[in-house]
This record gives C-alpha cells, structure tokens and sequence, in this order.
C-alpha cells in the first residue's frame, strides 16, 4: 500500500487522477467520518536497466494500491484529517501502515510544503517526494535542483507535472527502487530541547530544528540564501518606506490628493450651487405657491431648510467622488499599504502600541468603526487611550466644511489649506497621545508589529469604480439622513420665539430659541476670533454630526437673509463679512482658529455612543472634556498668534 | 522565557524561527527586511511566519484596503471580502486587489 499526502492546494489529488485513472473508490477511513480515496495504481517498470545482475530487469506490470489522504500541512493533528494522516503513518501498527509514502510538495513555496516531510523523515518509513508546480515555480525564477534537494532530504526527488502526465515514469521508477530497498533510518535531530525548557519554548527549540533543516534544504537545491532579487517593487520600497524619504513621500502624495481635489472640484462646485441656490429654489418656491403654501411654514422648512440644506450637501458630492477616486487608486496600486509602514513607525516612535494605527487609519475615514476596531487591541488601557484619540482623526464628514471654508478664504491655496488640517489632525493625535502616555499610563509597553507588503499593482477600474461609489453612497446616505434630521430640528427651534412679539413661524431668527441659545454661547469664542452667533450656532449643530455643520450655517443665513430680493449674497459672502466683524479685521487667523476647533471637538454624537459602549461613561465624558479644552486652547492660540503677523 | 536557553541553542545552528521572532521584536516591518535582517531566503521567511502563526506565537490580522459593503462611506479598512467590519483573519483567499496582512507578536500569556 503507498499513501499520497501533502499540504492542501499543492496539485496532490491531481497526481492521485494521474496514477490511478478511473479506478477510485471513495469511502470514511474504518473508525473515522474522514473521506479517503482509494485507487489502483498500476505500474510498469519502463526504464530498463543494462546491468547484468541486477532486479530492476525488464518491464513488468505490478499493481498496488493507492490511498489519497485528506490534505495536511504537519502531522500534528490539528483537524480530524490531520489525525488521520498522523495515525496512519506514524502510529499504526507496521502491517497497517503504509510500504511507502509519496508527498506531493509544491515547489514554488517550497519551504512550506517540506515541513511534512521534515516531519516524515523523523521516522524511519520509506518516503519519496514529488514535487509538483515545476512549472510555476520556474516561471518565478526559482529552479530546484533535485539531486541536490534528495541529497539534502535524504529521500527520492521527483519533478513531476501530472496535468500532462510528465514524470510519472521517473516516480514509479523511483517507488519501485525505494521499495526494493531496505527502510531507511529516520534523519539525525540535530538539536533537542533541554528538559527544563517550559513546554511553550521546548516546542521552539523542536520546530526551528526543523526549519533549519528545510532551510539548509532549500538554500543547497535553490541557490536561494536571502538576497533578495531587487526588483522594481523592492527599489520603490526602500524609498517609500525609508524612515524619512517614506514620511515626506506620503506627505507629497497626500498633498496632490487634495490639491487635485479642489481644483477639479472646484467649477462642478459652483455650478451645483448655482443650480440649488437658483432655479431648484425659484422651483419650489412656485411650486408651493401654485399650491397655495407660498410663504408659510412649509415653504421656510422646505425652501431655506430642506432645499438649502440637503442642496449644500450635494454640491460636495464631486469633491467627496473625486478624492474617493484618487484614495482608490492609491489603495488598488498597493501605496496605501506603504502609507501604513509609515503610520505605524509614527506611532511607535512616540511609544503609542504599534496596532492603534489600524483604527486611527481608519478614523480619518469615520471615527465610529474606527473606535469598534480598537478592539483589535488586546490591552484594556491601549483601547481607552487609542478610543480617546481617534476623535482628533480627521474624519471625512469635516472635510466638507474645510473645503467651504478654505475655498472661500483662501482661493487656490485651499487644497494646501485643507491638506495642513490633516497635518494638524496627525500632530493632534500624536501630541495628545504623547501627554496620556506621559501622564496617564505611563507603564503602558509599545508592541511590535509586522507589516506583509502586497506587490505594486496596476489598479483596475473595476474596482476603482466599485469602491469610489461604495463610499459616496455611504457618505450620501449617511449625511443626508443625519441633514434631513438636523434641519428639521433647527427650523423647529428657529420657528419657536422667545419674545412675546413673535409667533411660531414667525420670528426674526435672533429672537428664536435657536437665535437665543447661540448668543448665549457665542462669547466664549470671543478670544478665538469667531463669536458670530451664526457660527456659534453651527458649532452647536456640529456636536450632533459634522455633516449638519454647513447646512445648518446655509439654513440660518437664508432664513435671515432679506426677503425682498435684493442682494441675498452667498453663503460665502456671508460668512466672510461674519468672520472679518468678529475677528476686529483678522479674518484668517479666526478662519484658522476656527478650523482648528473644528477639527478637535466633540466629532458627533454616533462616536459618543461607540465610545461609551467600548470604554464605558466615564472615560467618554474624560473625552468630551478633553477635547473641548484641547479645541478651544488650541484655537484661541492660533487666533492670537495669528492676528500678530495678518 | 524566550531568552537565553533558546539563544544559547541558536548559536549551535541556524534556527530560522529564531531568528524570524528576534528580527520581528527589534522592529523589522515588513517580511523582505526580515528576510535581509536574518538572511533568510523570502521563502523560509514566509514559511516561517506562517507556521509562528499556526503556533501562537505572532497573530495574523488580514486588512483589505477596501470599503466594507453598507458601512460608512470614508473607512479605509475592511474585511477582504467586503463584508462589514475591520479587519479579518487572513490571510484569506477572497482577496480584492492589494492587502495588507498585519503581524503581531503574542508572548506567553497574551
């Protein structure tokens, strides 16, 4: 009886179909529910010797039984099939066990599949390797010399490739002159583990005796001793992920991520607005009209709240399309992963554990799943610190209002504008994580971590396509939901007067509870430079969801903007003229300043209640205050610093 | 311990797990510094990781870079086959294009 074994996916059931044809029947090993196959391999000796003497003499047929046993990578039985294997070869009694066992191993990943037979060849049995994916392996540039290989492993070496029945010939020969021969001893252990080893190291010593033995095998019949053939992936590597040029590399692409983003988005921009802003309201506003609603309730909810609301959002919908191309592109490329070498350097350097980059990766895309996945974390302190950061990722419901704001004020700098918040939210995370780790949990140890880098790629539009409006449905589902929500709230709390002059409805919008509630508020911002109301207000809406900052912004000043018709003015030009009076003539520090607070306070009641579910009450209200005096502070700096030098 | 016994073992002969473990604490990030770290072949490096992994002793943690199908429209991490939430066990084979594969030590105890 010969037994064929090897790892899954090595092309053994495709050598068992080569050997024995149709004659296979298929039923459970005695004893066990493990599937095996059992063939008939017939075989003839058709390599003819010219010695005189010898056995191997002329061809003659001989038929032996063939059993294909479930795919195992070790004999250590982590599976059923796996005990199986590990039973039948090793601990059957010898008139059960197999005359001889062939295992198939693939000789494109060479060092994994010779772990069996490392194993094998501990015990004393006859055993031949075939080794399968010849051809692939050579289409990688790895050629193994079996000679070499079979000197090394101390078994027959076969190169086979069954699909086209080439060297099943040499196998049979070689299983035929295996089995003439006597048992072979088991290979010498070079190495074993010392007797007061715990078990955990004992099992180290044991399994790198066996490395070392695949390594020595695979080094001797490939040539291969770890320098590696630098490819074109590899040169790119050593710069993209080098210690300084990596960082300054991820910058600059970073940097034409936005640049391009703005500039391209910029016309679609415009004229999306100038759709919404003109004849989508003109539209409506006839509408209900015609119907007879013209200037109630329901043309102010509808019209400066609906229309200009959920109209704002849409504008950003080619900017959000356009910066998920380009994100796309640089993941499908495999850059993405680099960028992630590079994060994760930064954290550690400052000793933040290694693995909080996956969640602060993905908080720059939405704080909630990010604070889900610190649970990759396995240390309680490294999830509350890494869940108190995230909120300063920025996350991309902000990158709308930058890209307003910074379009507005700053014109064709605006990507440099909306690129350096990001720099800011990266120093944020790093500075604050800096504080905690250096006043909070000061014992806490990094951990380190590897990263297997995915070769460079040219990126298909497929799924270029497919992830770019993946993303945009979500941005646009989400935002217009949380929209749809909030404006209906602000015109409700704009609609209720806190005067006796007005009535619901119909109330100056300073004098509503909306109105009201922001004036109260507003002079704590007086020394960052922004204490409009108007803004205050938005700032407010914000804590709720950062999607609703800008249309809360365009539905208070429609709503308090003349309704005569004359010179309505733009949400831009309102904004301006708010921040050039509140700020005492320093618009752009207050810009700033206000840009900065933007981007560290509280990102929206959906990551509050992540973060109250993954780090409990306690630690969520340490956040919200933490960020709070962290946004302020810090706004109130650049403000001051600011209206210095512009 | 990790330490000097097994070190001491080290020095009689090559001993690629070793080695792969002691390349991967001193901060190597990314399987081809390993491999020229320990001059290791890239092959008994992957070989090497994968069995550490089967062992226990490092963890593996298969991050595909795309969306995750109806979850929120900006998440840089998904699990490889789309379906929601971060990160899967990998590596797997539903892979979509480019994927990072997240390595982590695990010592006794973990």
């Amino acid at each position: 009886m010969i037994a064929l074994v090897g790892a899954p996916n090595v092309g053994k059931s495709t050598l068992f179909n080569a050997l024995t044809g149709s004659r296979v029947t298929m039923g459970n090993w005695p004893g066990t529910t493990v599937d095996v196959a059992r063939g008939v391999w017939r075989t003839t000796r058709t390599r003819t010797c010219d010695c005189e003497t010898c056995t191997c003499g002329p061809a003659a047929s001989t038929e032996m039984t063939l059993i294909d046993l479930p795919g195992a990578y070790s004999l250590d039985p982590m599976s059923p099939d796996e005990a199986l294997t590990r039973d039948l070869l090793v601990t059957s009694a010898a008139d059960e066990a197999p005359d001889l066992t062939i295992v198939a191993v693939d000789a494109a990943h060479l060092s994994r599949s010779l772990y069996l037979v490392a194993q094998l060849r501990e015990q004393a049995m006859r055993v031949v390797v075939g080794l399968t994916m010849v051809d692939v392996a050579r289409s990688r540039g790895i050629a193994v010399d079996t000679d070499e290989l079979a000197s090394r492993l101390g078994c027959r070496v076969v190169a086979l490739h069954p699909r086209l029945g080439r060297g099943m010939d040499d196998l049979t020969v070689a299983v035929h002159d295996a089995l003439d021969e006597p048992v072979p001893e088991a290979r010498e252990i070079t190495d074993r583990p010392a007797h007061d080893l715990a078990p955990m190291d004992a099992d180290l010593v044991r399994e790198d005796e066996r490395f070392g033995f695949i390594e020595s095998a695979v080094e001797a019949s490939t040539g291969d001793s770890g320098e590696l053939r630098a490819s074109l992936s590899d040169k790119a590597d050593r710069w993209l992920t080098a210690p300084i040029a990596g960082p300054i590399a991820f910058l600059g692409v970073m940097w034409v991520v936005f640049q391009l983003t703005t500039t391209v988005a910029a016309p679609l921009q415009g004229a999306l607005d100038s759709l919404f802003s003109g004849p989508v309201s003109s539209g409506v506003s006839w509408l209900l009209g015609v119907v007879g609603l013209g200037g109630s309730w329901v043309d102010g909810l509808l019209v400066d709240g609906l229309v200009a609301g959920v109209g704002m959002l849409l504008t950003f919908a080619p900017l959000m399309a356009i910066m998920f191309v380009l994100l796309a592109l640089l993941e499908d490329s495999g850059y993405m992963a680099r960028a992630a070498v590079v994060t994760d350097r930064l954290m550690r350097s400052i000793g933040l554990p290694g693995r909080a980059f996956l969640p602060l990766v993905v908080g720059f895309g939405c704080n909630v799943p990010a604070i889900s996945a610190t649970r990759v974390l396995p240390n309680v302190r490294q999830r509350i610190l890494t869940s108190l950061l995230i909120p300063f990722t920025s996350c991309s419901a902000r990158l709308t209002v930058y890209v307003l704001v910074a379009t507005t004020f700053f014109g064709r700098w605006a990507g440099t504008v909306v690129f350096a918040m990001y720099l800011v939210s990266i120093v944020f995370v790093v500075g604050v994580g800096f504080l905690l780790r250096k006043t909070l949990w000061r014992t806490m140890g990094a951990e380190p971590l590897v990263l297997d880098l995915p070769p460079y790629q040219r990126p298909t539009v497929r799924l270029t396509a497919s992830v770019t409006w993946l993303r945009l449905k979500g941005f646009l589902r989400t935002a217009s939901g949380i929209i749809v929500a909030t404006v209906c709230a602000v015109w409700l709390l704009q609609a209720i007067p806190t005067t006796v002059d007005g009535s619901f409805g119909n109330v100056p919008v300073e004098n509503s509870v909306y109105g009201v509630t922001a004036q109260a508020i507003s002079p704590v911002f007086a020394p960052a430079g922004f204490d409009q109301w108007q803004t205050t207000s938005a700032l407010v809406v914000g804590f709720v969801a950062k999607e609703a900052v800008i249309s809360s912004w365009a539905q208070t000043y429609a709503v308090d903007e003349p309704t005569d018709g004359t010179n309505p003015g733009t949400l831009g030009e309102h904004i301006v003229a708010d921040f050039t009076s509140s700020s005492g003539g320093h618009p752009l520090p207050a810009v700033m300043a206000f840009l900065v607070f933007l981007l560290a306070y509280t990102p929206c009641v959906a990551t509050l209640a992540a973060q109250k579910r993954e780090i409990g009450l306690r630690w969520t209200l340490f956040g919200i205050g933490m960020q709070l005096v962290v946004a302020w502070v810090s706004a109130v700096a650049v403000f001051q610093v600011g209206r210095l030098f512009w | 311990m990790t330490g000097p016994a097994v070190a001491a073992a080290t020095q009689r002969q090559v001993r690629p797990l070793t080695a792969v473990l002691q390349a991967f604490a001193e901060g190597a990030s990314s399987l081809d510094e390993i491999s020229l770290r320990t001059a290791l072949a890239r092959d008994v490096v992957q070989a090497s990781v994968e069995h550490l992994t089967r062992m226990g002793r490092i963890e593996a943690k298969e991050l595909s870079m795309g969306c995750p199908s109806g979850g929120c429209g900006g998440c840089a991490s998904g699990h490889a086959d789309g379906s929601s939430g971060c990160g899967a066990d990998g590596p797997s084979v539903d892979r979509r294009g480019p994927v990072l594969v997240q390595l982590s030590l695990r010592r006794p105890g973990d």
